[in-house]
């Protein structure tokens, strides 16, 4: 049991220093890309010998950013800003700002002229990524990319180093399915564990993480299965990482069993597969990614991937996190609204910024909502 | 100082004004004609490359041009209230918000169109128009075709992009043919063309006459007439009405008239979507200090000028919300120039994220090449609840002293 605490206590502590993490590596000599949402090809920054390092932001107050950004954009990206502006991130060889949204693309624009020294690297994906042309599109977007980083940071790009960091990467995403799917038998691992062994593989070179997350699923696996008491829900949304919202998911003995979660499970849905490049193969891959709402589906498919994942591990409601600001996410919320009341699943809207401090309203809402679960 | 031109009741039919009206009315009606008559009907988003429905002889309606409509009636808050019932945020685009509640009431005083039995999406502009347009799709169970047209970080456009954009031209042309049974020819699309060239000749032309002073126009109207140029241009009234415009203001310019009818004391850039809710106060606001808003970048922005296939689509990745911002920033650096603008307003509006998401670093740029200064104030192009006319006043003032002390007036 002490094995399973030391475990999880070696997650908190990475997921809680990202900045550590990258003086540890650029100490090691290491160069560190930055990553910002979503779908970041963290592979090929990976193959070319370099450590990806994803950003979200933090919690953290908005200053200088708001000379940049106006409040109704989301706090994910005013504090990747404020970060950047504010040197947090020194030492970054470069950001790799994708635009899947109206609000990324702006943080690309806005990067150029605030924050010194970490160049931005775009990458432009396509919404019609499942045709051929749509694929080649990607896959020019990825040779861009290359040559960026190329550039920027005097390492070069080989395809056979990329395969092989493809594969270091399915198995990552293995593991972490593994994961989420072991953890349901194990209600006393928290909320705020679940998110911390997530969040730190952000911060992590994956091969690393593999393997700390296999020993967690070792430690696990010796551990005695207790009676689960839990109230079993999955969670929608971009980004579940506040402190005081995992810890009211704690007191009022919610369990995730699953999750749609931008930051957590959706980036590991979908493996890369086998083509004749490597880029060929990453580039497939986006195209098969889905159920987000970044990525344009006619069928709003998100919907019933979210009922289909309480189906599928009897969870009793769904609680949508959304992320102030995120319109992708606010349009997503009325379908899958929809789909609940007609299946009869409890959904349960929480509204959180990275800029809030008072959460007595999420409390009493989750509250609330436990009652109806019960 | 410039003359008051005064030709209100009755509407001259020959007028510009007249022509772009009911070129703009015309088209609701004849999407209901075409409706009536058993005609598949679109919904289309405002960047849509237009030349696709024309050629192939499609009604297709805007909703951004009836949401702008039903707010500048008054109903904006309203049809927002009926979305927000249904779940929707209040920080979503208020045009999407009105017309996800049109789609669902499918009737309005303010101004109607037929429902739609497919949607032309593009999202050149935002991406937030995906969305809106996957949810109507959804909703209301019909096709929706998406050319995706991506933001370009790049000051040109790449040649991958162009690959990709024109590919998916030529499968939206081959789904639409698959689902009206209309039929692309190519002489016909030599046709809209050229009709489009023309009525985008003539727009630049017109708009261009802003150089002179006094302006032979208020830029308001370039609110107003943008609708034609964003839903017609390939028409041939579309072309035939841009003409007589240019020639009135030239005519203006002659006369030394303006559609502008106060002393034309200091000209200025506005920047943004109208807040159409609130047309008469942020017009009035300008126009009692003897403020002419001149030009906009919708002056540049619907000159959709190109010789064949490949340039259209070219010019379909060039639209201003699909442009970095140095590129995007030096366009306006050379309207303000060519139109000796003195000052720059800026519309910071709620509902458009990618419009205002970088708008202000822009803005600094811009007041800084062009040694003028700017000011912005918040609103939305049509939900009324996020305009404050104090605050405007307050920083229409702010600009107008600045403009003042720098004329050395103080
Ligand atoms: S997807 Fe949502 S949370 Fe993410 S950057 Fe865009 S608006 Fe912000
Ligand atoms: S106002 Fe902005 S967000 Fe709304 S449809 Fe137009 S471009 Fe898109």
């Amino acid at each position: 049991m002490s094995g399973l605490k030391e475990s999880l206590q070696t997650f908190h502590k990475i997921a809680s220093s990202p900045k550590e993490q990258l003086k540890k590596y650029l100490a090691q000599d290491k160069k560190v890309v930055l990553c910002a949402p979503v779908y970041t090809p963290e592979e090929i920054v990976h193959a070319m010998g370099m450590i990806p390092m994803g950003t979200w932001g933090a919690d953290v107050e908005i200053k200088e950013a708001k000379t940049y950004f106006p409040a109704f954009i989301c706090s994910v990206m005013q504090s990747i800003l404020e970060l950047g502006i504010r040197g947090e991130f020194a030492g970054a060889s470069a950001i790799i700002i994708p635009s899947l949204c109206d609000s990324l693309k702006c943080l690309g624009e806005n990067w150029k002229s605030s924050v010194e020294n970490i160049p931005f690297i775009p990458m432009v994906y396509p919404q019609n990524r499942k045709a051929d042309f749509g694929k080649a599109f990607t896959k020019a977007g990825y040779e861009r990319v290359i040559a960026d980083l190329e550039k920027a940071t005097g390492q070069s790009f080989y395809d056979a180093k990329l395969t092989a960091s493809i594969a270091t990467y399915n198995e990552h995403n293995a593991v972490m399915r593994q994961l989420s799917d072991c953890l349901n038998d194990y209600p006393e691992v928290t909320a705020a564990d679940r998110n911390a062994i997530f969040q730190s593989a952000f911060y992590m070179e994956k091969s690393e993480h593999t393997t700390l997350v296999k020993d967690l699923i070792g430690e696990l696996t010796k551990a005695e299965k207790t009676a689960n008491q839990k109230i079993k829900i999955v969670t929608t949304g971009i980004l579940v990482d506040a402190a005081d919202l995992l810890k009211i998911l704690d007191d009022n003995d919610m369990q995730i069993v699953a999750d749609n979660v931008a930051s957590e499970s959706r980036q590991y849905q979908v493996d890369a597969k086998p083509a004749e490049t490597g880029l060929d193969s990453l580039a497939g891959k986006f195209a098969d990614m889905d159920n987000c709402s970044v990525l344009f589906n006619v069928d709003k498919a998100i919907a019933e991937h979210t009922v289909d994942l309480v189906a599928k591990y009897q969870a009793k409601g769904v609680i949508f996190v959304m992320t102030k600001f995120c319109d992708p996410e606010e349009f997503d919320y009325v379908m899958i609204k929809k789909v609940c009341e007609e299946k009869n699943i409890p959904l349960l809207l929480v509204e959180i910024d990275r800029q809030m401090t008072n959460y007595e309203q999420v409390r009493t809402a989750v509250e609330t909502f436990r009652e109806i679960l019960r | 100082m410039s003359n008051e031109v005064k030709k209100k009741s009755p509407p001259d039919p020959n007028s510009a004004k007249f022509k772009l009206g009911k070129i703009a009315t015309d088209a609701y009606v004849d999407a209901q004609a075409a409706k009536d008559r058993g005609e598949m009907v679109g919904w289309c988003s405002s960047n849509f490359p237009v030349e696709i429905p024309e050629t192939l002889g499609l009604a297709v309606c805007y909703p951004e041009n009836q949401a702008a409509g039903i707010a500048a009636r008054g109903g904006g808050e309203r049809l927002c209230n009926i979305s927000e019932d249904d779940g929707y945020s209040n920080d979503i685009c208020a045009y999407a918000r009105i017309n996800l509640a049109y789609a669902k009431i499918k009737d309005t005083p303010e101004q109607n169109m037929p429902e739609p039995d497919f949607l032309l999406c593009c999202n050149n502009i935002c991406n937030c128009m995906i969305k809106w347009y996957e949810n109507l799709a959804k909703d209301l169970n019909i096709p929706m075709i998406i050319i995706d047209i991506p933001f370009n970080p790049d000051y040109e456009v790449s040649d991958a992009q162009v690959a990709y954009v024109k590919a998916q031209f030529m499968e939206a042309i081959k789904q639409l043919e698959e689902l009206t049974g209309k039929k692309w020819t190519e002489e016909k699309f030599k046709e809209v063309m050229e009709y489009s060239g023309r009525t985008s000749r003539a727009w630049l032309a017109a708009t261009s006459e802003a150089k002179h002073t006094p302006s032979p126009f208020n830029g308001f109207d370039l609110l107003n007439h943008m609708a034609v140029m964003v839903t017609a241009r390939g028409k041939k009234e579309a072309a035939e009405a841009m003409e007589v415009l240019h020639k009135e203001y030239l005519e203006n310019v002659e006369t030394g008239n303006s559609t502008f009818r106060a002393e034309e004391k200091h000209r200025i850039m506005f920047e943004g979507i109208a807040c159409w809710p609130y047309l008469r106060a942020t017009s009035t606001g300008l126009k009692s200090r003897g403020i002419n808003m001149v030009t906009t970048i919708y002056a540049d922005a619907f000159g959709f000028i190109y010789d064949d296939f490949d340039g259209m689509v070219k010019a379909y990745c060039n639209v201003p919300n699909a442009m970095n911002l140095e590129h995007a920033r030096d366009k306006r650096v050379k309207l303000i120039k060519d139109n000796h603008v003195e000052g720059l307003l800026v519309h910071t509006n709620r509902s458009c994220k990618l419009w205002s998401g970088f708008m202000a670093e822009m803005s600094r740029q811009i007041s800084e090449e062009c040694d003028i200064p700017h000011v912005a104030f918040d609103g939305d192009q049509a939900d009324p609840r996020n305009f404050s006319e104090a605050q405007y006043e307050t920083r229409v003032q702010g600009l107008t002293e600045i403009m003042e002390s720098k004329k050395g007036g103080c």
